[in-house]
């Protein structure tokens, strides 16, 4: 197996390996034509063109665009990995979501009952859409929802997952992910005032939808590990930068048991499995780790989390894993501050072994020279032993 | 007497304990009671007030913020008929919305009740307002401050058009602008020159109520 997987499994299982491993994400046309030097498909026209938007339009209506849609998106996210190889990344998070439905070239509906509002970037490519509003609002809705696209994703990644390990598994360590964690899915389904309301006073029709994705994720993950995938990010933002978005009560509560059956699920499986939350997380982070989660994501340094104060808090029970700052490091530092960021994270969170560094989080305003910068000084700094730094 | 402050007491300790089945049923009683609605309106801001003190010890969390805000609005509904305009709104105007690009509303709803309640008037744009729109709001209704929510990093350049359009209105003087969100920061604020960085709803609060002042 590939010195990248020894070197990303070592920090998981908080052994030292040979450096501190760097993960990535490409989640951006931009980026991805940048780094493999393509010129990225016009598809931004199709949205922002008077006349070619007519043309999405039109297509929208179509049968079977959802197939086109969903081709777009295996081709995306070949390139994604393609590019994340090109960058020398030991890891990637690996972003594939055949869930869009373009209704037209405005409007998005994802197959879990979400608006989304087609965008694009400054440069005029197209980029994730932005979340607008639920459409499941109550437990008749869910009742109603049609399901069968849903049932269809394990399937789906099990082929394109297969594909991406057998064309880049030997070179890169691959973490698949879902759409969205369970809280995320739940409240964005009906938006969050309804969700904390309904958690309230409606708490059976909430835990009917988190039982269904939990065991829809359950499979999902079983048909990533059959095609030869190590890794899943769960991804599920639970906190804003002044805390958790809900008591942490709550979350056990309403989300625990599923939690705890995802990363059982993956663990029986043989992968790891890591957690992302933006925000501030400092009181979910022993919830992490109860729930047997290997690694723990984001670590936001503008969401004033300290990577040294959470090394020191759970550092010996689970991996850390991101704390580059993406709204200025990533964005437009220069080297040296780039350089000085990657050695501050390592001097916080190396010792004895468990970091991956990682960007927090991925928009299409980081820079592709600066993630270079942040590789390069993660192979400069990042050698075991660590040294004074 | 007694009765009447009882009324009052149990509102305010209803809404801060975020017992949210008893608090229409209690307004109710206390208006057939003969309580005033403005002064259960009080009470109610007055739960609200130690619910933010609450989240700002820790106690309790950002749903539990919505919770209360979401009861303080249906409260709101029911005193209305019973309401005249002198008695909202009283701190003056202020206009809030997210930034033109962003569709992200969950704060900014939150700190639009959150300053409801404290007594201001405010201007809720919605989402993706360009800054044209927000200059309108501000000479429509004499608002002394804006809020300016915006969680997208690459829609934090919205913040400094809005900034140079007030000052092209010949507005900027008069008028206070606070910013927050998940990507805003110290440095972002002095950047874009605007007056305050708000971390929450709470901290929101009291930008405006100190501006207000």
């Amino acid at each position: 197996m590939a010195e990248q997987h020894d070197r990303v499994l070592a920090a998981l299982e908080l052994r030292e390996p040979d450096r501190v491993p760097v993960m990535g994400m490409v989640t951006d046309y931009t980026s991805m034509g940048e780094i493999l030097g393509k010129r990225p498909l016009p598809l931004g026209l199709f949205f922002s063109n008077r006349v070619m938007a007519r043309v999405t339009d039109l297509l929208a209506s179509i049968d079977n665009y959802a197939a086109f849609v969903r081709l777009a998106m295996d081709s995306f996210t070949r390139g994604s990995v393609a590019a994340a190889v090109k960058m020398g990344y030991d890891a990637i998070w690996v972003f594939y979501l055949p869930t869009w439905r373009y209704l037209n070239s405005r409007e998005v509906r994802d197959i879990y009952g979400r608006m989304w509002e087609a965008d694009l970037d400054s440069r005029g490519n197209l980029k994730s859409p932005m979340y607008r509003k639920g459409l499941i609002t109550s437990p008749e809705d869910w009742r109603a929802w049609p399901k069968e696209d849903i049932f269809r994703l394990p399937a789906l990644y099990n082929r394109i997952f297969r594909r991406l390990q057998r064309e880049y598994g030997d070179r890169i360590f691959m973490f698949a992910s879902f759409s969205a964690g369970l809280f995320e899915l739940s409240w964005q389904c009906m938006g969050f005032e309804r969700f904390v309301m309904a958690a309230r006073k409606e708490r059976e029709f909430i835990e009917r939808m988190v039982r269904f994705y939990a065991d829809l994720y359950s499979l999902i993950i079983e048909a990533v590990a059959d095609a030869g995938i190590p890794g899943v990010i769960y991804s599920d933002d639970l906190a804003y930068r002044s805390g958790p978005m809900l008591s942490p009560k709550l979350y056990e509560e309403i989300f625990g048991e599923a939690y705890r059956r995802i990363v059982d699920t993956a663990h029986g499986q043989g992968m790891k499995i890591v957690m992302h939350s933006c925000g501030n997380v400092y009181d979910l982070l022993e919830w992490f780790v109860d729930c047997g989660f290997d690694g723990v994501h984001a670590l936001e340094p503008t969401a004033g989390v300290d990577l040294a104060k959470v090394k020191e808090m759970v550092g010996d029970r689970i991996c850390l894993v991101g704390n580059m700052d993406v709204t200025h490091v990533l964005v437009d530092a220069g080297r040296e501050e780039v350089k000085e960021a990657v050695r501050r994270s390592i001097s916080a969170a190396g010792a004895g072994g468990g970091y991956i560094i990682a960007p927090t989080n991925s928009h299409e305003s980081m820079t592709v020279r600066n993630l270079r910068w942040m590789v390069e000084a993660a192979e400069r700094c990042g050698r075991y032993p660590l040294g004074e730094m | 007497m007694e009765d009447y402050l009882g009324y009052l007491d149990r509102v305010k300790r209803a809404l801060a304990d975020l017992e949210v089945d008893e608090i229409n049923p209690l307004l109710k009683g206390a208006l057939e009671a003969g309580v005033k609605a403005p002064d259960l309106l009080n009470a109610m801001s007055a739960g609200m007030e130690v619910v933010g003190r609450r989240f700002e010890a820790g106690e309790y969390f950002l749903a539990d913020l919505v919770l209360a805000g979401e009861e303080m609005k249906e409260g709101v509904e029911v005193l209305k008929p019973h309401l005249s305009a002198g008695d909202t709104g009283g701190k003056g105007a202020v206009v809030m919305c997210t930034v033109k690009g962003d569709i992200h509303d969950i704060g900014k709803n939150l700190v639009c009740i959150m300053l409801s309640s404290a007594g201001f008037k405010v201007v809720d744009l919605g989402v993706d307002v360009p800054a044209e729109k927000v200059v309108e709001a501000v000479r429509g209704n004499s608002a002394f401050a804006v809020g300016l929510s915006v969680l997208l990093t690459t829609m934090v350049g919205s913040i400094g058009e809005v900034v140079e359009a007030l000052r092209s209105a010949g507005l900027r003087d008069s008028v206070k602008i606070a910013i927050g969100g998940a990507c805003t920061t110290q440095e972002l604020a002095d950047r874009y020159g605007v007056d305050a960085l708000g971390r929450d709803a709470v901290e929101a609060v009291r930008i405006f109520s100190g501006w207000a002042a």
